[in-house]
């Protein structure tokens, strides 16, 4: 689904990573770890177009395609999701329900699509209610069923349970198998222990600039 | 006239609805808004920009941009003087000493309040909220219109700064208005020129008007502050 044949990011003199041959197969599970530090959230970020790296040769779904300048359609088909999401000053279903509005999806479609993210996240309670109020775990699940309504081709989760405990955590933890059973590759950055021990995910550590698959 | 008398002729004049005084109030009111309204898309979308974008010299826009504010109103006047003059770049408008030249002074009075406002309510907010846009399809206007949103009550306060700002100048308004009774006679101007006649009653009542002003514009202050406290919450 993605290829890059070389892919290195340096901070200022300094090699952060050199990947060789890095690949995402199409509706699988990654976990990525490492050190902190090692370069994991940055891999993401650089992925996702947030960050500048240099790359060659990069395929996406068959296609040949720059990461510089990042083009619509991996806009279109990479979501990102940070550690301590954000939420936008709106509703929990206005914040679900952005990015099919930044596509221009027309308000009915949108809505039924809101609503069935809603039900997959288990926050259709929340529906009306303003972020602020919010705990870190729903925000965590809003965050998710926001991305998850776009149907990405690649879903990029910065330790997605990360300061999350007790029932907040095992609901998140939850959601992730389905994520690539609805065709998403889902690549999660992450130290949670549950989260790399999850069935059917391959383990990537990146370790010393070079990533390793375990 | 004693202090006693002139308050008392003061308060006579405003609510007795005196033409003069309230024809003051009005090219004050519509020149500062209309200066405002002129000033606000460009500074907002100018301090939008600063905020986001890396290029070279940006530190010195940044600085130049606040310096700017502390630019007394009477150095901006003697400039646009010069360039509005008969013999000036912009001697063919015919504005010097007119609305329009007053309105002038107050969108470039207005404009470095604005900007360096604005400016510093994008550069405070989350940067996780503009690459949560990007991350999720939106377009670079729409990545904006988000970003706005969210610093809305700095904007808003940016606005109201301005809005003080502009109102309440005399230096730019004196020397590009003129000071014509009627015309372009302001607050401020007015009650410069009454004082230096000894006429108090009236440069009191203009000085009710923008404390009163002055006191809406900080309740309004006020108010945005405790809405973007609300809208914190928890979060």
């Amino acid at each position: 689904m993605l290829s890059i044949a070389r892919l290195t990011k340096h901070y200022g003199d300094n090699l952060l990573f050199d990947l060789r041959d890095f690949k995402l197969d199409a509706a699988r599970a990654y976990v990525l770890t490492g050190m902190n530090g090692a370069g994991k959230s940055t891999l993401l970020r650089v992925l996702a177009g947030l960050a500048p790296a240099d790359a060659e040769g990069v395929h996406f779904a068959g296609e040949p395609v720059k990461l510089a300048p990042y083009p619509a359609a991996l806009r279109r088909d990479i979501v990102y999701v940070h550690q301590h999401p954000v939420m936008f000053s709106t509703s929990v279903a206005g914040n679900i329900g952005y990015g099919l509005k930044a596509r221009g999806m027309v308000r009915a479609e949108a809505s039924k699509l809101v609503e069935e993210a809603m039900h997959w996240a288990g926050v259709q309670h929340l529906r009306g209610s303003q972020p602020a109020t919010l705990s870190g775990g729903e925000k965590q699940r809003v965050a998710l069923a926001r991305a998850k309504v776009l149907h990405p081709r690649l879903l990029l989760l910065d330790e997605p349970t990360a300061s999350l405990d007790g029932e907040a955590r095992e609901q998140v933890l939850s959601l992730i198998p389905s994520l690539t059973q609805s065709g998403s590759t889902v690549v999660m950055a992450c130290h949670d222990r549950d989260l790399i021990n999850l069935p059917d995910v391959r383990r990537l550590k990146l370790r010393d600039g070079q990533l390793e698959e375990k | 006239m004693g202090l006693a008398d002139a308050v008392r002729g003061a308060f006579g004049l405003l609510f007795d609805g005196d033409p003069v005084l309230w024809r003051i109030v009005w090219i004050s009111v519509s020149t500062s808004v209309l200066g405002l309204l002129i000033a606000t898309p460009f500074a907002i979308a100018g301090g939008y920009a600063i905020a986001m974008t890396q290029f070279r010299g940006r530190r010195v826009v940044i600085w130049l941009v606040q310096a700017a504010l502390s630019l007394p109103t009477v150095l901006i006047g003697l400039l646009l003087y010069m360039m509005l003059s008969r013999h000036g770049p912009m001697g063919g408008l015919q504005w010097l000493f007119s609305q329009p030249g007053i309105v002038a002074g107050q969108v470039v009075i207005a404009l470095p309040v604005l900007l360096a406002f604005t400016l510093a309510a994008v550069q405070a907010a989350d940067p996780r909220l503009a690459e949560t846009a990007i991350a999720h399809g939106a377009s670079t206007w729409r990545v904006m219109s988000t970003l706005l949103y969210e610093v809305r009550f700095g904007v808003m306060a940016a606005i109201i700064s301005g809005f003080g700002r502009v109102i309440s100048e005399v230096g730019c308004a004196m020397m590009v208005g003129g000071n014509i009774a009627g015309e372009t006679r302001t607050i401020t101007t007015a009650i410069a020129l009454e004082t230096s006649k000894g006429e108090f009653a009236q440069g009191i009542a203009l000085g009710v008007v923008l404390v009163t002003i002055a006191l809406a514009m900080n309740g309004a202050m006020m108010v945005l502050q405790g809405d973007a406290h609300a809208a914190r919450g928890r979060g």
